[in-house]
Parts: structure tokens; sequence; C-alpha cells
């Protein structure tokens, strides 16, 4: 069993396996900084959120670069830096890798649609009976 | 008016898919793509009515309230059991991390174990 003091240091990990601030902090040192074992620290973080620290992290970078992707006017290479990617090859190998498309057609095709990102049970049980392939809160229900 | 559809927020569709088929035993009931989401659902093989949609939490204002919940250690739906010693025994075997163990609280026996998706889940079984 997991005790409480032990979530909360978890939790704590996580937090900073995706804080911008310490994209240079290693598993290891995150580790250490929740004082557990980096072994311990994999396999409970595992049990407990369904992937490792660093698929973790590689996954809040990638979700954080679609937010800032439609919402914002950076480049990609600033987004890129700003999710904590250090090659801009790597990173838009790895985004269309993931999502089936390069950052750049990612953003022509969504961009200023902040909706589009934030979908609800209930908005996406509604799309789907109207047979919509794309979930959007904004679309005229009478179109 | 019934209570039909029911939500957890989950950080990952495919992972919670997964977990609610796979480990939990639900069946997948709906499973609709929508752009880079899912229209996706799970329902219970033993019965009810009930229908679990498994809802990206995407939204952060949802991501902030789903941590919240799970850093203070609050489960966030309940889900029935008939034997309790089975389910303890099978979650375990598959990895499941359990907050609570199996614990007597008056009329039911009750545990809570984590999603693997941001959540925290209580599952009891009514011993009267």
């Amino acid at each position: 069993m997991l005790r409480h003091e032990r979530l909360i240091r978890l939790c704590q990990a996580r937090d900073a396996l995706r804080d911008v601030q310490r994209t240079q902090a290693t598993v290891a040192d995150i580790a250490a900084s929740v004082a557990m074992s980096q072994f311990h620290f994999i396999r409970q973080f595992r049990a407990l959120f369904g992937e490792t620290p660093q698929q973790y992290r590689t996954r809040a970078r990638l979700e954080r670069a679609k937010h800032l992707l439609v919402n914002g006017d950076a480049t990609i290479t600033e987004v890129c830096m700003a999710v904590g990617f250090t090659s801009l090859g790597s990173f838009s190998a790895l985004f269309a890798r993931r999502f089936g498309e390069a950052p750049s057609a990612y953003r022509r095709r969504l961009a200023g649609d902040r909706q589009a990102l934030t979908p609800d049970c209930v908005g996406l049980m509604t799309a789907a009976w109207r047979g919509e392939a794309q979930f959007s809160r904004s679309r005229d229900p009478d179109e | 008016m019934r209570i039909r559809l029911n939500a957890v927020m989950v950080d990952d569709q495919q992972k919670a898919l997964d977990f609610y088929t796979n480990v939990l035993g639900f069946k997948k009931k709906q499973d609709i793509p929508m752009g880079e989401f899912r229209w996706l659902s799970v329902e219970s093989p033993e019965g009810g009515d009930a229908e679990l949609s498994l809802e990206p939490n995407a939204n952060p204002a949802a991501k902030t309230f789903q941590e919240a919940m799970f850093e203070q250690g609050i489960p966030l739906t309940a889900f029935e059991v008939d034997d309790m010693d089975a389910e303890f025994k099978k979650l375990s075997e598959h990895g499941v991390t359990f907050t609570t163990n199996p614990t007597n609280a008056g009329p039911v026996i009750m545990a809570v174990f984590a999603d693997t998706c941001g959540n925290l889940i209580q599952i009891y079984q009514k011993t009267e």
C-alpha cells in the first residue's frame, strides 16, 4: 500500500518533471529531490501514473507545445525550446510521430481554436451524435 | 429522468481504455474519434445501465481540480464489487497501487486505488 506521504512526494516529482524551469534535471536528480532511490522512484511512479517518469515528461512537453502552437505566436523553434527540447529536429520528429503531423501543420490546422484542445465529456458526446469529425464547442449547432 | 452517464477525467484516453478494460474488466461501449480526442466510454459486463465516459482532462481547470483531489487522497468516484478479497487480489496482481487497503467501514468494506490516469477510485462491497 502506498502511504499518503509517499503519494505526495510522487506528485511533487510529477510537478518537477513538467517544470519548464527544471528541464536540465535528470530523472535521477528528481528522484533524489523527493528522497527516493531512482529504482523505487521509477517503479512506483509507473504504478501510480501508468507511465515512466521519462514518458510522462515527454508527454507533458508535447501537450504544452500543442497549447503554445495553437494559442500563441511563438515560432516553432521558440516553442521547442520553451517546453524543454534542445533539438528542433528531434522535437518535430517526435511531434509528427505522436500526432501524425508536423508542428507547423498542426498550428495551421488549429490556429486560434483554443477550444479544440479543451474538450469536455458532454461536448464530445454531443459532437459524436452530430457526426462531427473534430470537436469544437464554438460550432453553430444549426450549421 | 435517469442517471446513465458518469465521467472520469483521464490524462490519456488510450492509457485509460487499457486500464479500465484490461485491468478493471469493463467493456468498451463507445469509441468515436473526434480529431485528436475520442468520445470514449466503458460499461460493466456485470450489468447496470450506466456508462462511464473516459474524458480527456485537457482543460487546465479540470487538470488543476483532478490533481488537487488526487494529492489530497480523495477518490473521484466509486464502484461496487461483490467480492472485495477477489478484486483486491486481482488488481494487486496487475500491479495496481492501493492507497487504502480493504478496510471494514461499518456496512461496507472499502478500498482505494490509483487508476494510472490521475484519479483515485474507491471500490466497496456491501456487507449488510
